[in-house]
């Protein structure tokens, strides 16, 4: 069977906001048009589509019918939330390779802070599987995981509150240049440590920013994508590692998450390495996870992710730079299909202010704890 | 019943009834392979390392404190009147990674350091019919 080689020829989004009052599949819609517009491509081109959903969706199919499209060959819906973000795109790039579907819609559409919230019951609940035994303690929220994780961190390997507090310094500064950030207004030391603990060791900024909004991106081949509208970003490689069936409290290590097995397959496979990566785009749903995996994919040793970022390595005129759009943190929660847009923004040159200078290479991750993965983007060469 | 304002309340399943007999009973038993002989927690209805069949086994409820975090922000309800509250991950002392999180009781948060010991006291989950395992220094 004849591969195809495949690349990311078009993305599209929406504002990002606290309060939509649209629905999801509205804003899926409008990210996916948005997206084939920017390819120069039209709705009755595409032949495959999908998304990931945990709580507030619209689903594949329903955004299929609301473009206009009428034959279909492939539209999944895959459950989760950032563990697949990376997940979903592999699955498009095998779609594609094989010759199965031609063009390939990516997006993610919620209502992330005006409806679904996590962690905000007011009633009475009861919960069911392995999360049966832990809610009943107060202990059923990713803020909470994380803490815990972030903790265990600090006790090995002496990293601080301040080290947390750097990463979303840090991302915050690079949000203040994106006009598409939803929180934009910069932070120092003093402003990270003052607001109350959510769960200590966790601030309100190492939290992400829950938004509502839609992105989508759209892959083909590379030899249809270099006669369309865009400059092809190539997708070159992914590793995923996911374990421990859904719990948190297994995990042998909480200093290192599943990019500790993810990385040497990443690296093995594209032939790339973190030296080589201009712009990282790292999944952010709270600061420990830029920190432990960040040291995972091997930026840095173990525990020295905070002076990493504190010493400036991790933005522009550093090593690389680090979720330029703000990320998950600042620019808003798209549940990180907005990584995959901002690393392809970047390669293609079009990222404007916070332009990284000569980006050629990317890595976007996804997930955290046990479960996630990575994928690295290069221009076409 | 169950009054409006109790904790999160466990949905039991074939699999997992076993461990909540058990602490109605006052006991914390986990699952481990009548074959290999290793524990295994959430519970499964075979042995996830060999497929062997699985039973519930008391343990000593005992262990370290693996981490730990003090809840500020209330995210459930039946814990609003009791913020902050601290929840630790507890390694057994049966096997190296047999980790259960649990409520930590009877120490002020500034008071515990990871590496503690700890023992497990069954209490009753306010609000319904249900025993769960909380832990104080030892």
């Amino acid at each position: 069977m004849e591969l195809h080689q495949p690349a990311i020829v078009g993305i599209g989004r929406t504002n990002y906001t606290r309060s939509s009052g649209r629905t999801p599949l509205a804003m899926a819609a409008e990210a996916v048009r948005g997206a084939l517009a920017d390819a120069g491509l039209m709705s009755t081109d595409v032949d495959g589509i999908t998304c990931f959903q945990a709580g507030d969706s619209a689903s594949a199919l329903s955004v299929a019918y609301a473009i206009g499209c009428e034959d279909v060959g492939w539209c999944p819906d895959i459950s989760g939330g950032g563990n697949v973000v990376i997940s979903v795109v592999a699955n498009a790039r095998a779609i594609v390779a094989t010759g199965n579907s031609k063009t390939v819609v990516v997006n993610r559409s919620l209502n992330g802070r005006s409806r679904h919230r996590f962690g905000h019951a007011t009633e009475r609940f009861e919960v069911g599987g392995e999360m049966q035994f832990a809610a009943p303690h107060g202990y059923l929220v990713p803020p909470q995981w994380l803490a815990m994780w972030a903790r265990r961190h600090q006790h090995v390997y002496g990293s601080t509150c301040e080290d947390l507090g750097q990463i979303a310094i840090t991302q915050r500064q690079h949000a203040s240049a994106n006009e598409h950030a939803v929180a934009r207004q910069p932070i120092t030391m003093d402003d990270y440590l003052a607001p109350r603990w959510i769960n200590e060791p966790f601030r309100l900024y190492d939290c992400c920013l829950e938004v509502d909004g839609a992105a989508a991106i759209v892959i083909t081949t590379l030899e249809r994508a270099r006669h369309l509208a865009k400059p092809p970003v190539v997708i070159r490689g992914f590793a995923e590692s996911h374990a421990q069936g859904g719990s948190w409290e297994q995990w042998p290590d909480l200093t290192a998450m599943y990019s500790a097995r993810a990385a040497p397959k990443l690296w093995q496979r594209t032939g790339f390495s973190a030296r080589d990566v201009d712009v990282a785009c790292m999944y952010d749903c709270f600061t420990y996870t830029v920190m432990a995996t960040m040291e995972d994919y091997g930026f840095c040793p173990k525990g020295e992710a905070g002076p990493y970022f504190g010493e400036g390595r991790a933005t522009y005129g550093g090593d690389v730079v680090v979720n330029p759009h703000g990320g998950l943190l600042s620019e808003g929660y798209i549940h990180g299909m907005n990584h995959h847009f901002e690393a392809v923004l970047q390669l293609r040159g079009e990222a404007g202010v916070r332009q990284v200078d000569g980006a050629e290479i990317a890595l976007v991750t996804g997930g955290a704890g046990p479960f996630g993965g990575g994928t690295v983007y290069t221009v076409d060469t | 019943m169950t009054a409006p304002g109790a904790p999160p309340q466990p949905r039991p399943d074939v699999d997992t009834a076993g461990w909540w007999r058990a602490t109605a009973e006052g006991t914390l038993a986990i699952c481990r392979c009548v074959d290999c002989g290793v524990w295994q927690h959430p519970p499964l209805e075979r042995c996830r390392h060999c497929g062997g069949a699985l039973s519930y086994e008391a343990v000593a409820g005992t262990g370290a404190l693996h981490s730990f975090i003090v809840v500020h922000q209330p995210v459930a309800p039946g814990y609003l009147d009791q913020l902050p509250y601290v929840v630790g991950l507890i390694e057994l002392d049966e096997q190296e990674a047999l980790r259960i999180p649990a409520r930590v009781v009877g120490s002020a948060p500034e008071d515990l350091r990871i590496g503690d010991r700890m023992t497990a006291e069954v209490i009753a989950l306010p609000g319904g019919d249900y025993h769960v395992a909380v832990f104080h220094r030892s």
